[in-house]
């Protein structure tokens, strides 16, 4: 595919001044790429066959594997969210299960005592989840790497005993807490796993959506920025703790919303459901999947989620299985499975924007010459100035 | 390209692995009884799943080696639970779909929680062996049963047990726990309602610490004749040693969270001797007959090893209703239950005669008394 884009465009690989990570520039300005008719109907009718083959999915599949499905499809979107702060902002964040949590108790909180129905507490979950990373992370958010780490375990450890010791008399202790009342959609209560797949799917493909969204806006930008280095961001006006915050929030409330289609589809919340090891599985579905990722996240949640239940016949074994494939796959696989590609930008549209694109501009209708002959990377937009949202992506 | 080779690995995996599933799955031949297993054999009660797993094994070999249920043989599915909510659901939807008739477990009352409604939904009866829950049976569930007590009986045991030991002033002490509370609470309105006993204190200490003297001063004070200590192993022992140290020889009474070796390494075999505790009996001291062959059998089988708790025993109970209502009235999940409801009264099996109420409860005390000895052994204490 790059070899084949090789001929057609002229490449730059160029260094960037502050950050290590290099980026390729595609400079289209001689050869502006087609789009033939061909290549447009393929993928139109590889979407089509996608969307027909995940609507039909569970007459397919029946209700037990169905189910799984539903299971991967919620940590896929748990790893997701997860996703934001440890893959995209480089945070070593432990603690989600914390998050998810809390959500999930909003929700069984409010239907059991309130009788409030379940999909009103839905967004009520999420501020919920948010508000509560906003306070905790606030203090801890200047924390680095394994720091930060060591001390998001603690958070879900002191909300796991909270839950456990019946705090404030709302939680239910060990038992947990009852839920009575299904899902409602105009009078259409979502009970069995195939009502569950459509909710979630809609679930995963908003998501999916938005996150791409983000991740490829000036705020996802801002982040990577800050993953790849955190001082070069902050002495170029990235205000690092606000986006870090964010980034934290966006988790959690997206972590807390899932807690509640899990509290509906489980009929039952306990602290058990919300462990550090239930944070740990999350951690790894992200590193194992590629951090940064949509797709290699997504494949960490299938593998992770399924692997274990597709050997379930194994009995006692099936965990050791899960954990050696886990083993070769960080072995052969430390960047993931599918790892982030990298940012790629038309050179075209930034030029005549910056100094530098103007001053190549101006090179090339001065002295005629071919402008893929320079090769200075300080002629080329820096990272700095993407990551400052005045370049567009994409 | 690189990518496309580990795709291809993954979804290779992924087919063998559910062929290899579906192979498992379907050497059972059409006239076995096929009866699930769900139990912890990971996560953190793995040691108890192990033990039912071994314990319904071991029945389901000697039943088969008799002959089995009016000729069929008996199919033990095995699903673990992995002690988590969401992978018992995951286990409940695979046994659903795997032609058993009837599933014994599991463990936590949470994980069974999750379960229940599956099994209710696609028509399962369903045995729970260690969930104690209160709420479990209270969902009006026609096909759910359990072999073990639930939270409230031990509550019942305790006060029974204060008013045949005949004395008139109580105090009761907990620490704040939940589970605590609820049997301080239990053991309160049980004793006011039955009337006769006198509670001439209700109090908390706190958890974790050392020194309990001012604690033990006050219940003094207010000279009960016994003392109910609704806590954990650690207090029951620092309270026991305080109060002897200061020569004050009351008598004291706990519940099953002080059925704790380290009762008597914290305290001291002296100062623990003569304290009462309440508690299911240890497997060593099941005494009927049927118990004692299962736990010898149990022993030769698996190298000499005791079942760790009860719990595991009562999956063997639950496994020998369950045989016992298909051998009367056939696999259909209905009639079973009607016949477990109904017809099964004072059933003979390992931790005592089963019977079962009109929740599916067990009907019946199998709380028991012990009390510590001069060398730091628990004693089954003979029944009332």
């Amino acid at each position: 595919m790059i070899r084949r884009a090789a001929h057609q465009l002229r490449r730059y690989r160029a260094r960037s001044v502050l950050g290590p990570e290099r980026y390729v520039f595609l400079a289209e300005w001689r050869n502006p790429p087609r789009s033939g008719p061909s290549g447009l109907g393929l993928s139109v009718g590889l979407s089509l066959a996608l969307v027909t083959m995940l609507l039909t999915l569970p007459s397919v599949l029946g209700l037990y594997w169905t189910d799984l499905v539903n299971d991967m499809m919620i940590y896929a979107v748990l790893a997701l969210s997860l996703n934001v702060i440890l893959g995209h902002c480089g945070l070593f964040h432990m603690g989600h299960a914390a998050f998810y949590a809390v959500g999930a108790y909003t929700t069984a909180i409010l239907a059991t005592r309130f009788d409030v129905p379940i999909l009103l507490t839905l967004p009520l979950a999420g501020a919920l989840a948010g508000l509560f990373a906003l306070l905790v992370a606030r203090p801890i958010i200047h924390l680095r790497g394994d720091y930060l780490l060591v001390v998001t375990i603690g958070i879900v450890e002191i909300v796991n005993i909270a839950l456990k010791s019946n705090i404030f008399g709302l939680t239910g202790g060990a038992n947990g807490l009852l839920i009575l009342n299904p899902i409602s959609i105009f009078g259409h209560e979502i009970v069995s796993p195939v009502d569950f797949y459509y909710f979630i799917l809609l679930i995963l493909a908003v998501t999916i959506l938005l996150f791409y969204l983000a991740q490829n806006s000036r705020f996802g930008r801002a982040l990577n920025y800050i993953k790849q280095d955190e001082l070069a961001a902050e002495s170029t006006g990235v205000n690092t703790a606000h986006y870090k915050l964010a980034a934290f929030v966006l988790g959690a409330v997206w972590a807390g919303m899932l807690g509640t289609v899990f509290a509906a589809k489980i009929e039952t919340v306990s602290p058990g459901s919300f462990s550090y090891a239930q944070s740990v599985l999350l951690f790894a579905i992200v590193i194992l999947g590629g951090p940064g990722s949509i797709t290699g996240v997504l494949l960490g949640a299938f593998l992770i989620i399924s692997l274990p239940e597709i050997f379930r016949d194994l009995q006692n074994y099936r965990m050791l299985v899960f954990g050696a494939a886990m083993v070769a796959m960080m072995i052969f696989r430390p960047q993931g499975l599918m790892p982030p590609g990298r940012r790629r930008y038309k050179v075209g549209q930034f030029l005549g924007r910056f100094p530098a694109g103007a001053a190549l501009r101006r090179n090339k209708q001065l002295e005629g010459a071919d402008p893929t002959a320079l090769t200075d990377p300080a002629d080329l937009p820096s990272l700095a100035d993407l990551a400052n949202g005045e370049g567009k992506g994409r | 390209m690189k990518k496309l080779i580990f795709l291809c690995l993954a979804i290779g995996l992924f087919c063998i692995a559910s062929v290899a599933s579906r192979g498992a799955a379907a050497d059972a031949s059409a006239a076995d009884v096929k009866i699930g297993l769900m139990a912890p054999l990971t996560g953190s009660y793995a040691a108890e799943g192990e033990d039912m797993r071994r314990a319904v094994e071991l029945l389901a070999e000697e039943l088969n080696k008799a002959g089995g249920i009016n000729g069929r043989q008996v199919q033990i599915i095995v699903q673990d639970d992995g002690s988590d909510a969401r992978t018992s659901a995951m286990a409940a939807r695979r046994l659903s779909t795997q032609g058993v008739c009837a599933v014994i477990g599991t463990y936590g009352s949470a994980v069974t929680e999750a379960s229940q409604n599956i099994y209710h939904r696609s028509n399962i009866l369903q045995v729970a062996t260690g969930s104690t829950s209160i709420r479990l049976s209270e969902k009006g569930f026609k096909l759910f049963f359990r072999t073990c007590p639930r939270d409230d009986d031990q509550g019942k045991v305790i006060v029974n047990t204060l008013l045949g030991m005949g004395f008139k002033n109580i105090a009761i002490l907990h620490d704040n726990s939940a589970y605590a509370v609820g049997l301080a609470e239990e053991a309160r309105d049980g004793l006011n309602k039955a009337g006769g006993m006198n509670i001439v204190a209700y109090d908390a200490l706190t958890p974790g610490e050392r020194d309990y003297s001012a604690m033990v001063t006050r219940l003094r004070g207010t000279s009960p004749e016994v003392i109910l200590f609704t806590g954990y192993y650690p207090e029951a022992a620092m309270l026991l040693r305080q109060m002897r140290a200061t020569g004050w020889n009351v008598p004291m009474l706990g519940g099953d969270a002080t059925n704790n070796a380290d009762l008597v390494k914290i305290g001291g075999a002296a100062a623990v001797a003569g304290y009462y505790f309440v508690s299911p009996p240890m497997p060593g001291d099941l005494d009927s007959r049927v118990a004692k062959d299962f736990i010898q059998a149990y022993r030769s089988k698996y190298n000499g090893d005791m079942p760790r708790s009860i719990w595991a025993v009562n999956a063997g109970d639950a496994f020998n209703v369950i045989v016992e209502a298909i051998r009367n009235v056939g696999d259909d999940s209905a009639k079973m239950a009607g016949y477990l409801h109904a017809s099964l009264k004072e059933f003979e099996s390992l931790t005592g005669p089963i019977s079962f109420d009109a929740k599916g409860d067990r009907v019946g005390d199998l709380y028991r008394l012990y009390k510590v000895n001069d060398s730091g052994e628990f004693v089954l204490q003979p029944r009332q």
